[in-house]
């Protein structure tokens, strides 16, 4: 057990330790002011959105709903909400699935230099990134019609064009940071390819993996110009209802609702990629 | 668990370089044993431990395991584990896992697989770590479970690869300690890669020095002192002293008079070159008995001992002085190279081209 009593500090060195001490406690609560100052940021926006969507009755110049309720839900419900979630959902992780492992093996090529002119490569991959949206999706709403090609496939094909770029980026530095050397002591170890695979090459890169399904999901979930062009307004997804609705219906509630649940699910997803990952990093 | 590797003939020849990495290179480890590869950078010593555990493949030759040859067989069916400098252990798994490992994908059940982990973690010394994650470890403590790992997958022979180059000496020590008490423990077979002579010296039975991809000598490390069979390996080893003469009847005659040869030293007539190693050689007062007389030319200190030159007939002789010995220029000294600790070895226009350049540069500071 250590003494009790801290020495009280006095003298010269005394005063400077006390001096130290002082600094540094302030050096930590300005840090922790700072987190929460970013938080609240971040936060704030939400807050007006949490409200409306409990709100049956805000009029200005209210501070609070004068009314609570749940009449936006219903709308949103009676608007066909739940089935456009479901919709994004899978839209998010179709494309999420299909982007990914893509994008991990393109990464892993271009990462060990096995793609010729892999910098233009590169550099390509990137472009649909800086081209509008609109543009390409014109073109390929004309070719995907001429070909005869379902606009749930078309859909999804298109929007694993345009996630692809950011799954390839984020796999080829994962894998430019990769020591194969893992993999060979592995195999000394007895363990075959899939062992390697699955007990080795898969957790080592699976934060990367991870991240990459996220931005893959959110490409398909967040959607809104491909899904309307391509899907010509027959394929509901829950930005296209929230488009809608915000333009058209004035319905306060029920534009908070669905911007609620357009929020829910990828703040969910970062939360789960982000623990992954923390409990990784945390030795 | 232990088993004897036989290397016959390997050769691997890189496509872009001019000369095969290794060339032929035949050895053999008994059983139980510890044999050392020794030998600079870019010698093939690695390259060698690849083809071994499978991780490439060689252009001609085979690698033979209690007889049996291990051409075609993938790194995971080989029982040879490769430990590297670097000790690669999981980041993903704690350290009873990651010595876990090798039994798991072998097909134990997790807990037998983690029981019998912990008996080979207590072996190295760290069961008190068992549930750190690697990157909490030291240096010297991720070797450690690198060695546990390697022993759990109960390998027939352990390829170590520098595994201890890379940590502070008295780290270095500690690991040299722990790796002979393992050879008592578990009579691992062993093949070592190293550049440092005294791991060699330490660690192996036996040790073959590697040099531009070809065995130039393997035999015990006192012999490859005091016997090297070229004057590359005397270079290689650090060896100073290289004069130029020639062998007649059983001497060595040279600028610096005629010198018996010792009878175990069996050398063609002709042109030869005299080696002696530097700490072979013992200055003694001028009025004692001694080979030669020379004067002290130089005085490096080198911790306990210090480097001596001393000209001898024009030509300058390197020795070690002893503990308590001292030595200024200028001094005049007896010379005493003892008998058997001469030898000779063919002259240097034989050498091969690219030889190390350290007995090129003896032998030209030794002529001039």
């Amino acid at each position: 057990m250590t003494a009790l009593v801290t020495p009280a500090p006095h003298g010269r060195s005394g005063r400077r330790v006390l001096r130290a001490r002082v600094e540094a406690r302030a050096a930590k609560w300005g840090r922790r002011a700072g987190t929460v100052a970013v938080t609240a940021l971040l936060l704030v926006p939400f807050l007006p959105i949490l409200l409306w969507a409990f709100a049956d009755r805000w009029p200005y110049p209210e501070l609070a709903p004068t009314v609570w309720g749940v009449g936006g839900w219903l709308t949103a419900t009676a608007q066909g909400a739940w089935p456009a979630l479901t919709r994004s959902l899978l839209l998010g992780l179709t494309v999420s699935a299909i982007a990914t492992p893509l994008g991990a093996m393109a990464g892993r090529a271009l990462a060990r230099g096995r793609v010729p002119y892999g910098k233009m490569v590169t550099a390509l991959l990137l472009a649909p990134v800086a081209v509008p949206p609109f543009a390409v999706t014109m073109g390929l709403t004309t070719v995907a019609l001429r070909l005869g090609v379902p606009g749930v496939v078309a859909l999804v094909a298109v929007l694993v064009v345009a996630a692809v770029p950011y799954t390839t980026y984020i796999m080829r530095a994962a894998y430019a940071g990769y020591d194969e050397g893992f993999e060979e002591t592995a195999r000394t170890l007895g363990a075959g390819s899939r062992h390697v695979l699955l007990r080795v090459h898969l957790p080592l890169v699976a934060p990367a993996l991870a991240a990459a399904a996220f931005l893959a999901f959110l490409v398909g979930w967040s959607d809104y110009v491909v899904t309307l062009l391509i899907g010509a307004g027959r394929i509901v997804s829950l930005p296209l209802l929230l488009g809608a609705s915000a333009s058209a219906s004035g319905n306060d509630p029920t534009i908070a609702v669905l911007a609620l649940l357009a929020t829910i699910p990828p703040v969910l997803l970062l939360t789960a990629v982000t623990v992954l990952s923390r409990r990784r990093t945390q030795r | 668990m232990s088993a004897t590797l036989t290397i016959t003939g390997l050769t691997r020849w890189y496509p872009a370089t001019g000369a095969p990495t290794l060339d032929a290179i035949d050895l053999t480890v008994p059983a139980g044993g510890c044999v050392a590869l020794l030998g600079p950078s870019g010698s093939g010593k690695s390259t060698a431990l690849r083809l071994v555990a499978g991780l490439d493949t060689p252009d001609s030759g085979t690698v033979l395991i209690d007889g049996r040859s291990l051409a075609g067989i993938p790194p995971e069916l080989r029982h040879t584990v490769l430990v590297f400098q670097s000790p690669r252990l999981f980041p993903h798994l704690n350290v009873l896992d990651n010595v876990a490992f090798p039994l798991l994908v072998a097909g134990s059940p997790r807990g037998q697989a983690r029981d019998d982990a912990a008996q080979f973690l207590d072996l190295v010394g760290l069961t008190s770590l068992a549930h750190r994650r690697p990157a909490t470890l030291s240096g010297g403590q991720e070797q450690r479970v690198a060695l546990a790992r390697a022993l759990a997958a109960r390998p027939d022979v352990l390829l170590l690869d520098e595994p201890f180059s890379a940590l502070d000496p008295t780290v270095r020590a500690e690991m040299h300690t722990l790796l002979v008490e393992l050879r008592a423990a578990v009579e691992p077979t062993i093949l070592l890669v190293t550049h440092d002579q005294n791991e060699a010296a330490v660690l192996a039975d036996t040790t073959a020095v590697l040099l531009d991809g070809r065995i130039a000598q393997h035999d015990r490390i006192d012999q490859l002192y005091a016997r090297p069979v070229s004057l590359a390996v005397h270079g290689f080893l650090g060896g100073r002293n290289a004069v130029a003469g020639r062998v007649d009847d059983g001497a060595h005659h040279s600028r610096l008079g005629t010198l018996e040869l010792p009878a175990d030293v069996v050398v063609p007539r002709g042109p030869a070159t005299l080696v002696v190693r530097q700490e072979a050689i013992r200055l003694v007062p001028t009025d004692r008995r001694a080979d030669l007389l020379g004067v002290v030319s130089a005085v490096t200190a080198r911790g306990a001992r210090a480097l001596v030159e001393v000209t001898v007939a024009g030509m300058s002789l390197t020795t070690e002085s002893g503990p308590g010995e001292r030595f200024e220029p200028g001094d005049r000294v007896g010379v005493v190279l003892p008998l058997d600790q001469r030898h000779a070895v063919p002259p240097a226009t034989s050498m091969r081209s690219g030889e190390s350049g350290s007995s090129r540069d003896v032998l030209r500071r030794a002529t001039t």
